[in-house]
């Protein structure tokens, strides 16, 4: 009896059909997908506390010499307060506006963890351990995890309103995508100035421009008759499911219509500064809440 | 001591890029360390060690991240073949061209995750995601002149060399 030999046919199948395999998988295991991980799951749990602390003397380290290394940036900071400062003290209306603006921000900000929609909820707080492991989406990994009661598509909120959601869990961390990434949306709405509310999706920019501008945008579309101006608040309308109604969003920057002159852009800058997050709260929402 | 030390160094790659690069990135894009890790790895193995330990730092990534199982074991396989070819053909000695290699691998291998990507759906502009693997590749390529002496030192004379039993 000889040795059975393999022939590079059977070679080439078998290639083929584990490269298929790998192809399936990687379709079925997008984000937000629910396969078990628990190779991952232990992985982040060793890995987390070294994440954790790396990330905060990073931060700390940024925060402590952040006018040392953005010289410039920091001085024409200086000059843009400045001249905002000048305009505020010459505009009265400009100043009356703003006023009521921050009235109207502090006013959501001391009634935003006691909203009725907030309220019935559970919130933990979190810490955030790494950020975008890869440049191909806008996350965010936070220190809790299932052992938490943390699941995927819990809300992310922080001091002034809607971060984003939780898209994986392990045991001990959660994986937050970005409002800012634009493969979630978010269902929202616009108040304007009388108090009507204009429904719409936003949207992230992030993929839409350029995913690589780390600040990212927000934008939703609107009729052109809709009553929606700059400065409007953005709100989750709380449809859909993921997310509790009235969190806010951000603030309408801009206008443009569309060439077809049918619909209007409007150009959204969240609350939070997504870039400089250290702490966020999860919102823990049973499916269907 | 030698497997420590590369374990030590897989899941450095691994936690770095979202942590410390992350206050070193250009626009967003930082280092892939584990593709560098790799490329080092295949460059000092035979081209069948090469491709395992692509694989497995390429398991050990797709569980880690969570999602796209198998992207990064396809990948870094792909990208541990690609660095032992053309190790046998160019000089490991000679660090610009080793820097060239780096560069025209990890483009490659970026490219590869690219079209992975855009095949299940992530969407993103040419223009970007051609953006993103050129600063990716560019970024690794960079990385060289700092770790790969080193690096290429530590696997003939160092820690990382490897020693046969009978010399333990």
């Amino acid at each position: 009896m000889g040795k059975r030999r393999v022939s590079a046919t059977g070679i080439t199948v078998l290639v083929f059909f584990l490269i298929l395999g790998v192809l399936v998988s990687i379709r079925l295991t997008g984000v937000g997908n629910h396969f078990p991980n628990p190779v991952g799951g232990a992985l982040q749990r060793v890995l987390s506390p070294v994440e954790g602390v790396v990330l905060q003397v990073g931060n700390g380290i940024r925060n402590n010499t952040r006018a040392i290394w953005n010289f410039r940036t920091v001085e024409a900071e200086n000059q843009a307060l400045k001249q905002k400062v000048e305009q505020l003290t010459g505009d009265n209306i400009e100043l009356k506006e703003q006023v009521l603006a921050g009235m109207r921000f502090n006013a959501l900000d001391q009634g935003f963890f006691n909203s009725p929609t907030l309220s019935k909820y559970t919130k933990a707080g979190a810490s955030i351990i790494n950020r975008n492991p890869t440049a191909w989406y806008q996350t965010i990994t936070l220190n809790r995890g299932s052992q938490d009661g943390v699941a995927v598509n819990n809300p992310i909120i922080a001091q002034y309103g809607l971060v984003g959601k939780v898209v994986a869990v392990t045991p001990s961390t959660s994986e937050v995508l970005l409002l800012t990434d634009g493969e979630g949306q978010v269902s929202a709405l616009i108040r304007g100035s009388t108090g009507t509310a204009t429904f719409g999706i936003v949207r992230g920019t992030f993929k839409r421009t350029s995913r690589l501008d780390a600040d990212g945008n927000l934008q939703m579309l609107f009729r052109r008759e809709d009553n929606v101006n700059i400065g409007d608040l953005v709100l989750t309308s709380g449809f859909g499911g993921v997310y509790p109604k009235d969190v806010p969003i951000g603030k309408v920057e801009q206008i443009q219509l569309e060439p077809s002159g049918l619909l209007k852009t409007a150009y959204i800058k969240p609350l939070e500064d997504l870039e400089s997050l250290e702490e966020v709260y999860i919102v823990k929402k049973a499916e269907g809440q | 001591m030698r497997y420590l030390l590369m374990l030590s160094m897989l899941l450095l790659s691994l936690i770095l890029p979202g942590t410390v690069f992350s206050f070193w990135s250009w626009d967003g894009i930082k280092p892939d360390l584990i593709m560098l890790f790799t490329i080092y790895m295949a460059l000092h193995h035979r081209p069948l060690y090469g491709a395992f330990w692509g694989l497995g730092a390429g398991i050990l990534e797709d569980f880690y991240l969570g999602r796209h199982f198998g992207m990064y074991s396809l990948t870094l396989t792909g990208v541990a073949l690609l660095s032992s070819w053309l190790a046998q053909r160019w000089n490991r000695e000679n660090f610009p061209l080793i820097t060239l290699l780096v560069f025209l691998v990890t483009f490659a291998g970026q490219v590869f995750v690219a079209f992975l990507s855009l095949g299940v759906g992530v969407q993103w502009t040419i223009n970007d995601a051609l953006r993103l693997i050129t600063g990716v590749a560019l970024y690794n390529a960079i990385l060289v002149p700092v770790s790969y002496p080193w690096i290429h030192h530590s696997f003939g004379k160092g820690w990382l060399k490897y020693r046969p039993k009978y010399e333990r």
